[in-house]
């Protein structure tokens, strides 16, 4: 049995959706920092396109007084994550720093996982991925490039946190607040997503998780515990001016 | 169809109970199965030894380099230095021996990051601008790849690699093996004299006695096994993640 050592870190992110404005710009950094295959028009046509990151659109109201709202939704990692017991491989579990961890030479393609989550964010690599000539250079040789058969879902860019917990570690200190960045949260032009670490009670992300506008998605139904946090919309009180 | 009250059960044509009829497909479908299922194990289970062997039988000849670098000469002090087969010999009349230069010296980001990193032509050329003037096959080639007028690479042909779902970073291991000399498994005594003992030992870990080598070739298995044990031992972290992303 792997033990699983104490960790000063428990990694987790914040998401204002107040200040999502659905530009994808996440969605973008996540496909070209994680080797994420490009979605082609066939891949859509087969409906197996997918995006470690999505930004979901709603709208509110009726037309012509509507609405659209966005939220971005990627792996929760949750702390009882749905996704874990149901891997006969132990492919993916939960490890110290309160990561959801994908073992990829680990998986043998189940998609168990992928059926027990609720928040649908683990995709199935139906086929090979392929690179445009073009491209091949941009991959990030960090991470990973899942083959076929295999099971991948957000990693909390878990490429970047290690490598500020070894510069820390070399330092003798702990990993700064701010020091990581995720591709998403760097991308993201209105700082919509923030990341950190939830241990740190000083923490940017611990400091917002108490914000009277915190939620987490669908925790209060099946509870799932994730380590990402969402701040509501903040209704404008000009309920009256279209009202 | 009309069956008398004297005649035997129903036992069909050929005389077998019906009941046999039935279980012998059952059976024979079964047993089907059931090897179906062994051989599809015993192919996965070659395929994937096939796929990551150990290294029982030996490990595999290390590739063809474009120029044939031998580490003996310029890491290694046991050499004694010659063009083509005549002896160097130096001012004091001496023999020369080979170099004895600092792992790092060529593998200059093996301290700081991930890869350990080949020098670029540019360093060969510190020296080969003087060293090696003389005909000598081995400096055609390196002139031929760009030494003079220093432009272009060589082409070196990677000796050690982990699979692709495995990664790899040597600063930590350099850092913690040279403070801790007492984890290094087979110390080599034919470097432990000199000047650079320090991280051709620290290096012996996990790739041998590198200057001992005209040509370097894996000697250390490096699979999962290697490393977990070492960072069980060594309270290295052992998390999946650690190693797998
Ligand atoms: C510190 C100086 C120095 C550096 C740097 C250096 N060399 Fe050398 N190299 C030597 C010396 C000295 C010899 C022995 C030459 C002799 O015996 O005439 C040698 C020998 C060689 C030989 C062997 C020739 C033979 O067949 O005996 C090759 C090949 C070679 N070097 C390639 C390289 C390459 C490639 C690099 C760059 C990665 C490099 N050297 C960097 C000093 C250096
Ligand atoms: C003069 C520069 C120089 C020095 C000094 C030197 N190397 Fe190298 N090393 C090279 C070059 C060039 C290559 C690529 C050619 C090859 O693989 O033979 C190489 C290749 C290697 C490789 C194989 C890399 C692979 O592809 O997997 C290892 C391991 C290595 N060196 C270790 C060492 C160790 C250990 C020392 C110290 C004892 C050392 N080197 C000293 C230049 C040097
Ligand atoms: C803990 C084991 C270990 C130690 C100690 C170690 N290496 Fe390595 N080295 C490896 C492994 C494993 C690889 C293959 C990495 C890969 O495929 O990603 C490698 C690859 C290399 C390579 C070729 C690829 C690259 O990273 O550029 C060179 C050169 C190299 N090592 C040099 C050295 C030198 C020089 C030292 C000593 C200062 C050293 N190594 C110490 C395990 C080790
Ligand atoms: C000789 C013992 C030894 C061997 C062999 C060894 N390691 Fe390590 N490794 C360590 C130690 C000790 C550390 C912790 C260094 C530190 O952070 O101070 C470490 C750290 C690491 C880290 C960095 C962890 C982090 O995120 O900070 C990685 C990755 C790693 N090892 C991978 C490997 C792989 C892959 C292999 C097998 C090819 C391997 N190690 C073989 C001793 C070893
Ligand atoms: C210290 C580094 C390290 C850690 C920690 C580690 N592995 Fe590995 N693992 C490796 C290396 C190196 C290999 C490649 C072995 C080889 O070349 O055959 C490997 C190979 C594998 C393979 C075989 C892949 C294949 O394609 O055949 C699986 C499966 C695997 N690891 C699963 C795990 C699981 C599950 C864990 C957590 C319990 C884990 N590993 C932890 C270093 C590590």
């Amino acid at each position: 049995m792997v033990t699983q050592q104490d960790s000063p870190y428990n990694w987790g992110m914040v998401v204002d959706v107040d200040r999502c404005t659905g530009c994808q710009a996440c969605v973008i950094a996540c496909q070209a920092e994680n080797n994420v295959p490009l979605n082609t028009e066939n891949l859509y046509k087969e409906q197996r396109t997918y995006s470690w990151i999505r930004v979901e659109r709603y709208w509110e109201g009726e037309f012509p007084d509507v609405k659209a709202r966005f939220i971005p939704i990627m792996c929760q990692h949750c702390g009882n994550a749905p996704c874990e017991p149901v891997c006969p491989v132990f492919a993916t579990y939960h490890n110290n720093e309160g990561l959801n961890v994908q073992v990829y030479n680990r998986c043998v393609g189940t998609r168990y996982c992928a059926i027990g989550c609720p928040y649908n964010v683990r995709f199935f690599n139906y086929w090979e991925p392929v690179w445009p000539e073009a491209l091949r250079n941009q991959l990030n040789p960090d991470v990973t490039i899942r083959s076929r058969g295999i099971m991948e879902k957000c990693s909390f860019c878990i490429q970047r946190i290690r490598r500020a917990e070894r510069v820390a570690r070399r330092d003798d200190r702990l990993v700064a607040d701010g020091e990581i960045q995720t591709a998403c949260t760097q991308a993201c032009p209105t700082n919509a997503l923030t990341f950190g670490n939830l241990k740190d009670p000083d923490s940017k992300v611990s400091r917002m998780s108490k914000d009277r506008r915190a939620y987490k998605l669908l925790d209060e139904k099946i509870g799932t515990d994730p380590n990402v946090i969402y701040l509501a919309r903040v209704e404008e009180k000009a309920e009256a001016v279209h009202g | 169809m009309s069956t008398s009250q004297t005649d035997p059960p129903n036992t069909g044509k050929s005389g077998i109970p019906t009941w046999v009829k039935i279980l012998v497909p059952v059976i024979a479908t079964g047993g089907l199965a059931v090897t179906g299922v062994l051989v599809a194990i015993t192919v996965f289970v070659v395929t994937a030894w096939f796929g990551l062997p150990l290294p029982v039988f030996g490990f595999d000849e290390p590739p063809e380099q474009p120029i044939a670098f031998p580490h003996t000469v310029h890491a290694g002090t046991d050499v004694l230095l010659d063009v083509n087969g005549v002896a160097r010999v130096g001012g004091d009349g001496q023999e020369l021996h080979g170099l004895g230069l600092d792992c790092t010296f060529c593998h200059r980001t093996v301290t700081t990051s991930a890869q350990a990193g080949v020098p670029a032509v540019q360093l060969c050329s510190f020296c080969h601008r003087v060293v090696g003037a003389e005909s000598n096959v081995q400096f055609e080639q390196l002139r031929g790849a760009g030494l003079e007028p220093f432009v272009g690479a060589i082409n070196w042909q990677r000796v050690h690699r982990l699979p692709d779902s495995v990664r790899f970073v040597h600063d930590p291991h350099i850092r913690f093996l040279t403070d801790n000399p007492g984890v290094i498994g087979n110390a080599d005594s034919s470097i432990t004299g000199l000047s650079s003992a320090q991280p051709a030992q620290v290096c012996s870990t996990c790739h041998g006695s590198i200057a001992t080598m005209e040509k370097v070739k894996q000697v250390e298995p490096l699979k999962m096994g290697q490393c977990v044990n070492c960072h069980r031992d060594n309270e290295a972290p052992v998390d999946c993640s650690t190693c797998h992303f």
